[in-house]
């Protein structure tokens, strides 16, 4: 789509079209390519503060049990998959692993303390 | 019922658990493990002899797979006591004992993400070992030195497994 504009006493040519990538604008010369995910992140106003507790995920157990091993350290960085915790629970071992990417920044709980279900094992970042 | 058989294996839970396309009811048998294990990672003696073998599990609710892992215990008991005529015990959650020796255990171990992505139960059964450690010794034993002959392993394993498999479905009905 093609059209001009007349902002003050200058005339813009403008053409919008539709890319794999997202929306496309050129004006004059200058292109602009506007992709769907960049767009809503421009229009979210205090975009750093949300993002701050989106960024932070918290590792529940699942079920009440017995922490039987911490595989990982503060600090550490671990990969979707990584095994974190092995919970003793419901005479069976759990294996709770990390649902995303990202770094441990807390462990609130030390190997043998009784956990109860929905309490936060680990912090990520 | 597809069965993955080794000569030897560190553990066959760990085989399991990594199988990069876990189908329910795949057996990994192994005929000696060499880092057998069982609850909190306490290790299982898995010399040549003894029937080693794990189980991927049907996607289920944890309720059910708890009592499955009770269920197993039972499963193995009845076909000692059925099959060979001993008087197995069972010592809750996931024990089998003969004339007061373990002779079984049961071990299941899930992986959890958002949900529970994989179930893998594990049964060491002392079929055919011969003798046990001195340390073992008092507190093991097997169906050969109870029964003072040999058992086949392969029966067992499927009839174990079959229990298994009816005792699921009438859980999760």
């Amino acid at each position: 789509m093609k059209l001009k504009l007349k902002l003050k006493d200058k005339e813009y040519e403008v053409e919008i079209s539709e890319k794999e990538e997202g929306v496309k604008v050129k004006v004059g010369e200058k292109e602009f390519i506007f992709e769907k995910e960049k767009k809503k992140e421009v229009s979210t106003p205090q975009l750093s503060f949300e993002k701050r507790s989106f960024s932070e995920k918290e590792i529940k157990a699942p079920i009440a049990g017995t922490v039987t091993e911490i595989f990982v350290q503060e600090g550490d960085v671990v990969k979707k998959g990584q095994k974190i915790i092995l919970l003793s629970a419901m005479k069976m071992e759990n294996e709770i692993i990390s649902d995303s990417d990202g770094k441990i920044q807390k462990i609130l709980v030390k190997k043998e303390q009784k956990v109860k279900e929905g309490e936060i094992l680990v912090v990520l970042k | 019922m597809q069965i993955k058989k080794y000569q030897s294996a560190s553990s066959t839970q760990e085989l399991a658990k990594k199988e990069k396309n876990p189908k329910p009811w795949t057996i990994f048998w192994a005929k000696e493990q060499k880092v057998g294990y069982g609850r909190k990672k306490t290790a299982w003696f898995s010399p040549k002899g003894g029937l080693y073998f794990s189980i991927i599990l049907p996607k289920s609710n944890i309720e059910d797979l708890q009592t499955l892992t009770v269920l197993a215990a039972f499963v193995t008991a009845k076909i000692i006591k059925e099959d060979f005529k001993l008087e197995p015990f069972i010592k809750l959650p996931n024990d089998v004992w003969v004339n007061g020796k373990k002779i079984a255990g049961i071990l299941t171990e899930n992986v959890i993400g958002k949900e529970i992505k994989l179930s893998v139960m594990g049964i060491g059964l002392n079929t055919n070992v011969e003798k046990f450690s001195k340390e073992l010794k008092e507190t093991a034993t097997s169906l050969k030195i109870e029964l003072k002959k040999a058992v086949d392993d392969e029966k067992i394993l499927k009839k174990i497994v079959n229990g298994l498999k009816k005792q699921l479905k009438t859980i999760s009905e």
